[in-house]
Formats: C-alpha cells, structure tokens, sequence
C-alpha cells in the first residue's frame, strides 16, 4: 500500500499546537484516535515514546519520523504534524523540526510498516519539497500536496 | 502443443492484494493443472536503507528483520492453507534482499512461465514508479506477468472452486 493511501485531512495537523517534543507525538497520537485510527491512544502514545527513548527519531532538515509498533493501530496508520516555528526534537542536525510524520503499525505488519518508513525516507531526500511541505497552514494544503507529488 | 503455463508463482507481500493474487493463483494451477509457488521477500534492502536514513537504529533494524521474517512464515502459511483447502500443492520460498531483483532472481531460477502479483497501488508521480516494489518486478520479470484485479471476483472463484 502506498503511503498516499492512508492520508486524508483528518490524519493531519497543520499548525501543531504542541511546541514540545513529548506533546508532539501526544497531538499527533490523539488525532489518530480522533479519527478512528487506533483504538487506544495511551498505549500508543507509551509505543512511541518507548522508541524515542532509544534514540530520537528526529532527521536533518527539520524532519521527524516518530514510529511504533502497537496493538492499538489495528492497521498501519500515519499522522502528520507540521509546525511552523519548529520543535526541539533532538534531531541529527540540532536544528527544530518543523515537519512530522509518526506511523504506528500492528506488531503483525511489519512489512507495510517498513514499505511505508522507507516511503518517508525517500520523500525526505527531496529538501525542495519537505521545505514546501513544511510551509503548509491547513490540512487541506498538505494533503494537496502530498496527492501532487 | 505443450502446455504454455506450467509454473506459476504468487509474490506474497502479506498486503491484501497480495493474498487476492494468491488465492487466483490458487484457481489457475487447479484450472491450468499447474505447479504453484509462493514466494515472499524480506526487504533487507529497505532495511538497510532506514538505517542509512537514521530513521532506524541498528538494534532496531534486527528486530524488524526478525518481525519480517515472522510476517514470512506466516504469510506462506495461509497461503499454504488457502492452498491445501482446494487441494493445491504449492511450494513456499522465502528469500531476502530487494524485492523486484528476488522476484526476477526466483523467476528465473524455477523457470516459472507466469507470475502472479496483487493489484499495484496507483502510480501518482515518476518517484512512485521508480521505487514501487511490485510495480519493477512488473517491469524487470522474464515471464508473463498477471495482476490479480477485482478482489470480489476472485473472493467468488476461489469460494467456488470444489
């Protein structure tokens, strides 16, 4: 399944209220269950957290990708964040990241879970375009652009 | 005249499409009295590439490698058991590495006459093409190639299969 398949406006926030690392991942997590996505938020939110913890997952170029395996997420599923100010997310390069892509995926699945990182990993090759994404006020503009692409 | 499809092989990515491509597979070696193959691929490739990305740790890419290969086994399994109901042999392979290269690599090696793929996600620019795992295999196999389409379908011709 192609990541573009999963994104709709009501997997997207576009500003981010949060402005810390940790309220992030809960913003982008509660979406989630806001939408149907995930069946209990908690425990989702206790999978990424418990991966960050390792290591953060935050990119250059102000990208982030915070991800976890969880019986919560039903089917592999995607949340985007973007913040225009930026976030300290302990990322590679130290500069904030300003977009956010956090996947959480069934124990089950990781096949579709790996397809879809490796999807992000590409796309975030592409400075150009992460930097456009990054620019969006509206979840509407992101998913737009993501169906453009 | 010698039978032009003797060996067909299902690719397995553990998608829905891919298990709709199994189960047509299923009714054409029963139809056409073929040899039937499962194949599925860990992505090592994919893999190494998070890693390279940073998106992944070097821990965590062993335990999606060990996930990867539960999600094999247990993949060629129902397969193996969609099989077995109709009273059709298969044999299973699972490899690792990239996938479209396995799926050529696998082609060739059995000397398969058709290979079976799920339906491939909609191509939206240059990029997805390019890197659409299913869709190169498409491109690079040395056989005929069959997209399983309209899962309702076939759901109906595998059902109704004695």
């Amino acid at each position: 399944m192609a990541l573009i398949d999963l994104i709709e406006e009501t997997v997207v926030r576009a500003p981010l209220k949060a402005v810390g690392k940790e309220a992030v991942i809960r913003e982008l997590v509660d979406t989630l269950a806001a939408a149907g996505k995930i069946l209990d938020a908690e425990t989702a939110y206790q999978a990424v957290l418990d991966r960050e913890a390792k290591g953060s997952t935050g990119l250059a170029e102000g990208i982030a990708v915070p991800h976890g395996k969880t019986i919560s997420a039903r089917e592999l599923t995607i949340a985007i964040g973007v913040s225009p100010d930026g976030v300290e997310f302990g990322s590679m390069d130290g500069k904030p990241a300003r977009l956010f892509f956090l996947i959480l995926a069934p124990p089950d699945k990781a096949g579709p879970h790996i397809e879809a990182l490796a999807e992000i990993a590409r796309m975030s090759r592409s400075k150009a375009f992460c930097s456009a994404l990054a620019s969006c006020r509206s979840p509407t503009e992101v998913v737009r652009m993501l169906k453009e692409e | 005249m010698t039978r032009p499809i003797r060996k067909i092989m299902v690719y397995v990515d553990g998608s829905e499409q891919s298990i709709t491509a199994a189960q047509y597979a299923i009714v054409l070696a029963k139809a056409l009295g073929a040899e039937l193959y499962a194949l599925y691929v860990v992505d090592t490739r994919a893999l190494a590439e998070l890693v390279k990305s940073r998106i992944f740790l070097e821990s965590e890419q062993e335990e999606y490698r060990r996930d990867l290969d539960g999600d094999a086994s247990r993949y060629l399994n129902h397969v193996r058991e969609l099989a077995r109901r109709k009273g059709v042999p298969v044999t299973t392979e699972k490899s690792s590495g990239a996938v479209h290269v396995e799926i050529k690599a696998k082609v060739s090696e059995f000397a398969i006459d058709l290979l079976v793929i799920g339906e491939i996600s909609q191509i939206r620019s240059r990029r997805d093409e390019l890197y659409n795992e299913t869709e190169r295999a498409m491109r690079n196999a040395q056989c005929p190639v069959l997209v399983a389409k309209g899962e309702d379908k076939i759901w109906d011709l595998y059902e109704a299969m004695e």
